[in-house]
């Protein structure tokens, strides 16, 4: 049957299946005995299964099976859930998610076979859970110390079990975690191996494992290489080295590595690396090899049209299908990364929002047939300017209801994004050892589309920003008298034109004492400078590169790479950010962003004979001020306007225009707010609000800051925007 | 096809356009030029590199426009009924606008007529922006290397 019409629906429904699995794993967590949660988790597993089964993902219905099997265990009250379990479970998730991708991406599984996991939840199912690999098994490989080896181990031996005969040998060799006996040797492989062999050097295979803990596996990998290449030559790796530099590996990779040293030095040079658990290391003949290359030719034609199609991985021949893949590696990889995603990005709309736009268009059609029959009815009859004007408002009406709908539709709620953290709060605060809780409020805020997929990675790394560096442990907490469990809120609301995400935790907050100790460290500032800095300016540093207040680098944060990338991407975005902090308090992120980018509302002003738009979200009033009303502080001019001190900003000025007016003229003052501060624009005459759409400036001109873009006005005109953001 | 040009291919002839620019003519290779525009009003941009006038609308498109003038460090453009704005499409950027003196055709020079600039013909800081010296019949040619032109390398002091 060809289901390819309906992978879209797939891919999206999967999603949404995957998403409630997660919260409801969260719930579960907490409320083990929840039924609600446990039926409402068993349907979802259920119809993913389902789902999966119809498309032909078999890795993908097979590891849903087994988790839907553990949740049929807990549902029928023949379990109870432990952190264990759903850690094991998130595990399943997280694979499921991985191989969503890559369908998304290849159109395919992919390789990963999921046999460890579906082992481990069968131990679970069997009532074993607390060893990850079923005990025979575990007699049988005797090197692997850690759970990696073991789970591979575990994997491969149960698989052989299973597997037809011709393939027996190489999985129980392969079972003592000597992966690379796995290998399959391409022609100019065997011959360069044969060859080292022939001038005397011994051919080593090697497999590494690397810890699970290790984040940067991808480093790792790549220090080992280096390390074997000064000693040898590596002739082979599984998986590919670029897969390796790409971090497209499991925690184990193996090599070939041709060198005139012995067992002992290629093992020390491999185990110099940190972070490397253990490593099976293991003569090669010339015999192996060429079996290998023999065989595997064999398999790679059975196994290559499956794997192509996404189709039958089944349990058995799953295991051939990795070094099957291994030997068309050449090709693969690179047609899976150059080739586009193959599934399109979609948005989901509500059908209510597309019966609008549906009806605006017909009216849109019929303002057409007005102004088609008022010009060709035109002559002797009465028809004058009003009812031509009649219809253009009519028309503009329509525009406006259009161009809201059109907005509208692109509108997603925040939600999208928001349901992955409660997620990943959990995982940080069992790495960190931390109590905390999220909060979550306003996640049906909408943002526009684009804005919605860029903001992600600035807010997760806030949240673990907050995690990180603002919750303290729980003694900690005790001791200063706060909760044991750290509050992260995360509150999104909007406010005018834009919406404001705020990232909140009662933590720490900022020291800036801190902050500005470092700046001096780093050399920004002298001690003198750096003590007349105001709070705010200190924890604005934060935001400058390669600065970051912890002393000790984590897993999480602390690179120093963070909060900047934050900022410019939130920039980038037409937004910004700001940092309020009380020591010992908490500190709170607040993030502004516009709700849409191409169109804006915008007041028209006049400065000098250039015209300029002002966005109209951050206009508060305008004021006309005589010259007498100016106040000086510290040199600097200011208003006082109904009890609030507004510094004024002679646009002219900054503009290098030449005033039309005349000095002692009333000032015509903008009042514009950027977050909780003022600041007044002296212009020149005001326009009127107008609907702009932004346009970029090409990037040959180097623009100044203050200006975001231009537009182009109804004559053809062109008028800068000013950005108020950066003027105030 | 325009990436082979970048490298000053000297294989086969090339057509260029003549512009005027003060007393002196200037070819830039026909590869380049997406549109020639008379002068039309140009929206300033402040505090911008000096030799950008502005940006223009070009049919809904927006296109800073520069002064080879100014960038050749000659004096003001004086806008005439044979002012023009060359658009160039420079490969894979945006469109750029040059503004020169007046445009006088296209020209066929074969490589062979092309010398590479020496420090002689040339004032010392222009001698970047070109790639060589043509020669037709008796009038000389320098050849623009758009490249540089539009690049802003060493504009970071006149900002």
């Amino acid at each position: 049957m060809d289901v390819s019409q309906y992978l879209e629906i797939f891919i999206d429904e999967t999603r949404e299946h995957l998403q409630t699995l997660s919260e409801q794993l969260l719930i579960l967590e907490k409320e083990p005995e929840n039924a609600d949660t446990i039926n409402e988790i068993f349907r979802a597993a259920h119809s993913l299964k389902g789902m999966a089964g119809t498309m032909g993902y078999k890795v993908m219905q097979e590891l849903t099976h087994k988790m839907e099997d553990v949740f049929s265990d807990v549902r029928n009250g023949k379990r109870k859930v432990d952190s264990n379990t759903v850690d094991l479970l998130f595990k399943g998730l997280d694979r499921l998610e991985s191989i969503l991708d890559s369908i998304v991406n290849a159109g395919n599984e992919g390789d990963d076979d999921c046999q460890d996991l579906i082992t481990q939840l069968q131990a679970v199912i069997d009532g074993t859970a607390a060893a990850p690999a079923p005990a025979p098994e575990k007699a049988e490989a005797p090197a692997p110390k850690k759970k990696g080896g073991k789970k591979a181990a575990a994997a491969a031996a149960a698989a052989a079990a299973e597997a037809p005969a011709a393939e027996e040998e190489t999985k129980s060799e392969a079972a003592d975690g000597e992966k690379f006996r796995d290998f399959t040797y391409a022609d100019f492989e065997v011959h360069a191996i044969e060859n080292a062999i022939d001038e005397g050097m011994n051919a080593y295979g090697a497999t590494v494992y690397i810890q699970e803990s290790c984040l940067l596996k991808a480093a790792r990998a790549f220090l080992v290489f280096k390390a074997l290449e000064e000693i040898g030559t590596v002739a082979k790796t599984e998986p590919s080295t670029q897969d390796i530099e790409d971090d497209k590996f499991e925690f184990d990779f193996s090599v070939v590595i041709l060198t005139k040293e012995d067992v002992d030095k290629v093992q020390k040079a491999i185990m110099s690396v940190s972070e490397i658990d253990h490593v099976c290391i293991g003569k090669l003949d010339k015999e192996t090899v060429q079996k290998h290359v023999q065989r595997d030719e064999d398999e790679e034609e059975e196994e290559s049209k499956p794997a192509e199609n996404a189709a039958a991985t089944t349990a058995a021949a799953a295991p051939a299908a990795a070094p099957a893949a291994g030997a068309t590696e050449a090709k693969k990889p690179t047609a899976t990364t150059a080739s586009k995603p193959i599934v399109n990005r979609s948005v989901r709309v509500d059908i209510e929002k597309l019966d609008d736009l549906m009806n605006l268009v017909s009216e849109l059609i019929i303002a057409k047939n007005g102004l088609v029959s008022l010009s060709s009815g035109e002559g002797g009859d009465n028809r004058t300017g009003s009812d031509f004007n009649d219809q253009i408002e009519y028309l503009e009406r329509i525009i406006t209801n259009l161009h809201q709908s059109v907005m509208k539709v692109r509108m997603v709620p925040l939600e999208s994004v928001f349901n992955r953290f409660p997620r990943m709060i959990r995982d940080v605060a069992k790495k960190l050892d931390k109590k905390m809780e999220l909060y979550i409020t306003g996640e049906e805020t909408e943002l526009d589309r684009t804005v919605i997929d860029e903001i992600g990675d600035p807010l997760t790394h806030l949240l673990r920003n907050s995690a990180d560096h603002g919750i303290e442990t729980a003694e900690e907490r005790v001791k200063l008298g706060k909760p044991e469990t750290g509050t992260i809120s995360l509150n999104a609301y909007q406010e005018g034109n834009n919406v404001v995400i705020e990232v909140t935790d009662d933590g720490k907050g900022i020291d800036v004492e801190k902050v500005k100790n470092k700046a001096v460290e780093r050399g920004l500032y002298t001690r003198e400078q750096a003590d007349l800095l105001t709070d705010k300016e200190a924890i604005d540093l934060l935001f400058k590169p390669s600065f970051s207040t912890a002393e000790k680098v984590s897993d999480l944060s602390g690179r120093g790479v963070g909060l900047d990338v934050v900022k410019t991407n939130i920039e980038k975005l037409g937004g910004d950010v700001e940092v309020k902090s009380k020591l010992h308090e908490g500190s709170s992120f607040i993030v502004r962003l516009p709700l849409t980018l191409a169109i804006i509302q915008a007041l028209m002003v006049e400065i000098g004979s250039e015209k300029y738009a002002i966005p109209l979200g951050s206009i508060q009033t305008i004021e006309d001020i005589p010259v007498s009303d100016i106040k000086y502080v510290q040199s600097s001019e200011v208003i006082n306007l109904r009890g609030s001190v507004i510094p004024l900003v002679r646009l002219n000025q900054l503009l290098d225009i030449e005033s039309s007016k005349s000095p002692d003229e009333n000032l015509t003052v903008v009042i514009v707010a950027k977050g909780e501060s003022l600041a007044g624009f002296v212009i020149d005459t005001l326009i009127g609000q107008q609907e702009i759409v932004i346009k970029s400036i090409s990037k040959y001109i180097n623009s100044p800051k203050m200006i975001s873009g231009a537009t182009i006005l109804g004559d053809g005109d062109i008028a800068l925007i000013l950005d108020v953001n950066t003027l105030v | 096809m325009a990436e082979a040009n970048l490298i000053d291919s000297t294989v086969e002839s090339k057509q260029y356009i003549v512009v005027v620019l003060g007393c002196e003519r200037y070819g830039i290779d026909i590869n380049y030029i997406d549109n020639i525009v008379r002068q039309q009003s140009i929206t300033r941009i402040p505090k911008a590199q000096e030799y950008f006038n502005g940006i223009i609308n070009l049919r809904g498109e927006i296109i800073p426009v520069m002064s080879l003038r100014t960038r050749f460090g000659l004096e003001k453009d004086e806008f005439t009924k044979d002012t023009r704005i060359l658009i160039l499409k420079p490969e894979s950027q945006g469109k750029i606008g040059v503004i020169v003196d007046a445009v006088k055709g296209v020209l066929t020079i074969p490589p062979e007529n092309i010398d590479k600039p020496s420090a002689k013909n040339a004032a010392e800081d222009k001698i970047v922006f070109l790639s060589g010296v043509g020669k037709s019949g008796d009038d000389l040619i320098s050849i623009l290397n758009i490249t540089t032109v539009i690049q802003d390398k060493q504009d970071e002091d006149n900002k």
